[in-house]
């Protein structure tokens, strides 16, 4: 557990670099989580697929299915990986906000 | 020097989010030896296994583990000895008179650093029992000492968090059941791109006959899993659905708390018979198939539905199913869980021979092969390189086999291991995924419109006592 | 001195041994079996499991699966030790003329009983070597043991040694005195012991063995059965309408989650 500090505010993390409270979320965190995650510039299409999982996580208050996330921001499995290294659930996920998806994955 | 974890252990909040009472440091010895003074009352497994032990060392060789990380309390026997050497000072003549004479020791902080450290390497995978001239079960005792941690409130994160989600919502990954419906739309979606066929996947059907209960996984990553199960069911013409409020076939309580164990092991029960199911599938989920095989009796006494395994299944149906081989080279990767007790030995073999035109087996196969490494929920990322070392005899094997295609691994734990496991060591040639996944593969669906002959026609003639 | 070594420490021993292991058994059997612990059944019925556990009980086919140096050596100790106890039995008391019955004579019966009893004694003496030596040689096995693993097999050693003292020596052992003296002490009518140094110690030490027994991991000899009774338990089958006779509670909060 820890604290990004986001201009000048305090945001919690927890150990492995998740936002504890997503509400938080905001434009800001975002580039210091790119440069914590080895991105170097988010482009758009790093962009497409943040805003597709706040949004999937808005109205279902989870992560959508990688296939599903693939399928609807149009990149395949790989692409997503060339853009986050950590891949969607590690990767992906922790730009846009998203709790850290648990369990067997 | 203090004994470091090699995981991150979870603080007071988080215990206490789970339910769970922290323990101060300093007052959890005497805690510990009062949970452990109950659970040998509790269960005649503690006690025996762990004065039966000769110290004759055969396990060595057999344990992935010591063999993987090369480090000396990952020895199975030695493994035990963490817990033995208190037992024996606590709770028998001998260590109480002669001490270190015969091993005793002192239940102390340092003790307790050890046992979070080293019985969280285990996989509780029980090849070294097949190796013991006793059949000592280092897995029992391992979950044992991993129930005894919660009770006294040291628990890693990586399973408090799963806990959490566990008890909220009754899957691992906290899926809600907006978004199971949302995911299962898109499964059905998907199957109807490939094949044009209307597959059903539903949610919580009420009189359904069939509970399918898959891991959560499978509705996250291994949505091939959930496909090929619904293709099956589809094909048979059974009554089935999915129950929600049970999403999740493993029962991470297994892996570190019997209480939270017994509490998912009873949703089972509700759920089947809230939906009026008289047959209830487990998926592909090893720990789940234990879980709910070995301990329902035990945890939610009398049980009035069917318990099957949806391999078992499967492979009963396999004649009436309408495949087509596919043309590849397939090897199988026995979960413990099923091999070891399971009962589930030859079934995906007979699944996977339907299915492929080649099968070739590992060595060593069925009750003697080798954990993936992830057994027990070793999934941590802060562990990626034991986990990698305890990966290492299970590549080893794959490299042996040859060139395949297709590894087929059918439980949600080796599915999130072995990935990156296998990339590790450079075996990046194959695809990997369940053995429904296949089987989901090589079905021919026939449209409804075309008025087959086949399968769909016996939609509502399938007996399910077969 | 010599009345507490002959005529008491004995009847000590048989009743610390006895009731030892018997308490042991029972204390193991009084807790219960919550979950089916099945390693792997290979049989239909309850009774099935006996020849399963019989064959391992005998051939230790799950070393041999693992390590077969140590197989080798493990399984000649405790088949070498078995013959022992059995000749032992049998030749005191029909005073090494127990082979009369396949037809040999009394010298011929007494010439094969030395024969059995030293080659065992040899093999038994031999296999307690190579297993101390293997618990000094084998780094794993080193840094697992205590000092009482080292013990047990000192203990062992020394019984075999002064056993093997009065078989392949000069010194000669007075059988039937010592037929007569155990007689006694079976009959619970205790003579004196014999004044044989040699013997006294062996059959001290094998009384100090009888009084260790039931404390030390000797109690495998139990542990074998009862462990593997557990793991080669059938498996459940579903539905159970009783489910077992007490289903357990792991605390007595129960953690207030809706479920």
């Amino acid at each position: 557990m820890g604290y990004l500090n986001v201009k000048g505010n305090q945001v919690e993390v927890d150990e492995d670099g998740f936002m504890v409270d997503p509400e938080l979320w905001n434009v800001d965190i975002v580039e210091i989580f790119a440069k914590l995650e080895g991105v170097e510039a988010l482009t758009e299409n790093h962009w497409k697929v943040i805003n597709y999982l706040r949004d999937y996580f808005k109205q279902f208050g989870i992560a959508p299915m990688i296939r599903k996330l693939c399928k609807e921001t149009g990149f395949t499995l790989k692409e997503i990986y060339a853009l986050f290294p950590s891949g969607p659930a590690k990767g992906a996920c922790k730009l846009a906000g998203l709790p850290k998806p648990t369990g067997c994955v | 020097m203090k004994f470091k974890p090699p995981l991150n252990v979870a603080k007071q909040a988080d215990v206490e989010a789970m339910g769970f009472t922290f323990t101060p440091e300093g007052q959890r010895p005497a805690k510990a030896l009062k949970k452990m003074a109950e659970m040998r009352e509790k269960m005649r497994s503690l006690m025996v296994m762990l004065e039966t032990c000769t110290k004759c060392g055969n396990c060595a060789k057999q344990c992935h583990s010591y063999l993987g990380t090369e480090d000396f309390y990952n020895f199975p026997a030695a493994r035990a000895e963490l817990f033995r050497r208190v037992y024996k000072r606590y709770f028998t003549w001998s260590g109480k008179i002669f001490g270190r004479f015969v091993g005793a020791e002192d239940l102390n902080e340092e003790t307790l650093a050890k046992w979070i450290t080293y019985f969280y390497q285990c996989n509780e995978c029980r090849r070294c029992a097949r190796y013991c001239p006793f059949g000592i079960d280092t897995a029992e005792i391992t979950i044992i000492a991993r129930h005894i941690l919660t009770e006294i409130g040291l628990v890693p994160k990586f399973m408090q968090g799963v806990g959490v989600n566990l008890i909220k919502t009754g899957n691992n990954m906290m899926i809600p059941k907006a978004a199971m419906i949302d995911s299962a739309e898109f499964m059905e979606d998907e199957i109807r791109e490939e094949t044009g066929v209307d597959v059903k996947i539903s949610i919580d059907k009420p009189n359904s006959d069939v509970l399918y209960i898959p891991s959560s996984a499978d509705f996250f990553s291994n949505i091939d899993t959930t496909i090929g199960a619904a293709k099956m069911f589809h094909a048979l013409g059974v009554n089935w659905t999915i129950p929600s409020r049970v999403l999740e076939a493993g029962n991470f309580g297994l892996l570190f708390n019997f209480r939270i164990m017994q509490e998912h092991n009873g949703r089972l029960k509700a759920a089947a018979q809230e939906l009026g199911a008289s047959l209830v599938l487990q998926g592909e989920c090893g720990h789940g198939w234990r879980a709910a095989r070995m301990y329902t009796n035990g945890l939610s006494g009398p049980t009035p539905f069917r318990l099957r395994h949806i391999l078992e299944y499967c492979d009963e149906h396999l004649g009436e199913l309408p495949l087509k081989k596919l043309p590849m080279r397939v090897t199988l990767h026995d979960p413990c869980n099923y091999v070891r007790a399971g009962g589930i030995v030859e079934q995906p073999r007979r699944i996977l021979r339907a299915c492929v035109e080649e099968f070739v087996e590992l060595t060593p196969n069925r009750e003697d092969t080798f954990c993936c490494g992830g057994g027990s929920g070793v999934l941590m990322d802060e562990m990626y390189d034991i986990r990698m070392k305890l990966g290492w005899m299970k590549a080893e094997q794959v490299r042996a086999v040859g060139d395949i295609d297709y590894l087929a691994m059918p439980c949600s734990i080796c599915k999130a291991q072995l990935p990156p496991v296998m990339k590790h060591y450079g075996l990046v040639n194959f695809e990997m995924g369940g053995v429904m996944d296949i089987v989901g593969k090589a079905l021919v669906l026939k449209k409804k419109e075309t008025g087959e002959q086949g399968v769909i026609s016996k939609q509502n003639s399938v007996q399910l006592e077969r | 001195m010599l009345f507490f070594i002959g005529q008491i420490l004995p009847y000590i021993a048989a009743a610390v041994f006895l009731i030892g292991i018997g308490w042991r058994i029972t204390k193991w059997l009084r807790v219960p079996v919550p979950f089916e612990l099945t390693l792997y059944h290979t049989t239909k019925s309850n009774w099935g499991r006996v020849p399963a556990i019989g064959r391992e009980f005998v051939l230790f086919d799950s070393l041999r699966r693992g390590d077969k140096r140590l197989w080798l050596w493990a399984w000649l100790l405790h088949v070498s030790l078995a013959m022992i106890i059995v000749g032992h039995i049998v030749g005191i008391y029909f005073l090494t003329h127990q082979f009369t019955i396949i037809g040999l004579s009394e010298e011929a019966s007494s010439r094969m009983s030395a024969w059995i009893g030293s080659i065992c004694g040899a093999v038994f003496f031999a296999a307690l070597i190579v297993l101390f030596y293997r618990r000094t040689a084998i780094p794993e096995v080193k840094q697992l043991s205590d000092p009482a693993d080292y013990f047990d097999l000192g203990l062992l050693l020394a019984i075999v040694i002064t056993g093997m003292h009065m078989r392949l020596t000069s010194h000669v052992v007075d059988l039937p005195a010592v037929r007569a003296y155990l007689g006694g002490l079976f009959t619970l009518h205790p003579i004196p012991i014999p004044q044989d140094w040699i013997f006294i110690s062996h059959f001290t030490l094998v009384n100090i063995l009888l009084i260790y027994f039931p404390f030390s991991k000797l109690i495998h000899m139990a542990g074998f059965f009862v462990n593997r009774a557990m793991i080669t338990q059938l498996p459940p089958v579903y539905p159970s309408p009783r489910g077992v006779s007490r289903t357990i509670t792991f605390t007595k909060e129960a953690a207030n989650h809706e479920i």
